[in-house]
């Protein structure tokens, strides 16, 4: 059974997606041992960075999708990794996911055919869950998804599409604030429908989605190139005064929130 | 500027209750382990229940919910293992971090 990891990346004008493709592959060779394949469009430069990709999958891009600031955001067509996975089994993962440990090899032993993140947690600050909408359901997370090809998960990404091209019907029928398209949102759905809108925990990683969110500086304790010690800096609001207070954490994954800051990380 | 005269001009406070929430988020996957077909976490009820019997097969429920039939001795082998070699790691980073002002 072959194992490796996936990646999109569309390049917009704000971002180099491609750029942080190639940082994430070079830590997931590092601590994975993995390969790593990246779908991107042909507009990509892929002779620009020294880096070899084991599958570099050209696909059509869509950029009909604006983030909550207008930027253009290609986050479409996410439902393809099942057919574009040249892996049997398979971590799907965001490139802004900065890895730092092994941790990401140990949902290969414990799950049967899909996994995601159900649960998160900030660093630095204490937000609560994040629902749909305070009637709906919890919001799952795409940033990281574990499948083996089965008949299960090609349904779910089937369904991940139908919800897709369907987006404006499940705007209006979760009552959704923004009109952004998000694959997280898609996967929270298309899970739901699969199991009858009932919820089988198997699909769950048992632990939290680690983010530093927009509002958090991350800097990096020393300039190797795996560096895995960060200090972690937020401006904390009291009685109308900034506090700053820090953190530093070391060996832990996370998700940057703050893509900009992410490059700062792991520019060389 | 380095990080450490970043901290010092900036007066940032080390915040100990987000230290000890990091510390948590890191080590819970590393007590989460797949053993005799169920997904079992490390903790110190787990190996209460095992060791409040000397039946050497039990069936458990494990964090999925699903009754699991175990031999008892193996997976509380593994299970003691992890817990002391992960409470050992977690307890080291503390101690460090608790030091911080």
């Amino acid at each position: 059974m072959s194992k490796g990891l996936l990646l999109f990346a569309f390049n917009t004008d704000k971002t180099d997606y491609y750029k942080m493709a190639v940082t994430t592959a070079k830590r997931a060779n590092h601590f994975l041992n993995l390969p790593v394949s990246v779908v991107t469009d042909k507009n990509t430069d892929i002779t620009k960075y020294d880096y070899k990709f084991d599958n570099v999958i050209i696909q059509e891009s869509d950029s009909s999708n604006t983030n909550v600031h207008k930027d253009v955001w290609i986050n479409k067509g996410r439902y393809k990794a099942y057919d574009v996975s040249p892996y049997d089994e398979t971590l799907l993962l965001d490139t802004d996911y900065l890895i730092n440990s092994d941790t990401l090899l140990k949902p290969f032993e414990l799950y049967d055919d899909f996994m995601c993140h159900n649960s998160t947690s900030f660093l630095m600050v204490n937000e609560p869950p994040e629902y749909i909408n305070p009637h709906s359901y919890k919001t799952l997370w795409a940033t990281v998804m574990y499948f083996k090809k089965t008949n299960k998960t090609k349904q779910l990404f089937e369904c991940m599409k139908m919800v897709q091209e369907n987006y404006p019907h499940y705007i209006k029928l979760h009552n959704l604030i923004s009109g952004s398209y998000r694959n997280d949102y898609s996967l929270t759905f298309a899970l739901r429908i699969l199991y009858g809108q009932l919820e089988d925990t198997s699909n769950y990683i048992p632990w939290n989605l680690v983010h530093a969110g927009k509002g958090t500086v991350v800097y990096k304790n020393n300039n190797d190139t795996f560096n895995t010690e960060y200090t972690v800096i937020h401006d904390n609001w009291k009685n109308g005064k900034i506090k700053k207070e820090y953190c530093i954490i070391s060996n832990m994954d996370f998700h940057m929130m703050n893509k900009s800051n992410f490059m700062e990380l792991v520019d060389e | 500027m380095d990080i450490q005269n970043l901290i010092i001009e900036s007066k940032a406070r080390f915040n100990h209750n987000q230290a000890k929430q990091y510390l948590k988020d890191k080590y819970q996957s590393k007590l989460t382990f797949a053993d005799q077909g169920g997904l079992w976490v490390s903790s110190p009820s787990l190996l209460s229940q095992l060791t409040s019997t000397n039946d050497k097969n039990l069936v458990l429920l494990d964090e999925y919910e699903n009754p699991v039939k175990v031999d008892r001795n193996i997976l509380l082998q593994k299970a003691n293992e992890i817990y002391v070699s992960v409470m050992e790691q977690w307890h080291n980073e503390w101690v460090i971090l608790e030091k911080k002002r």
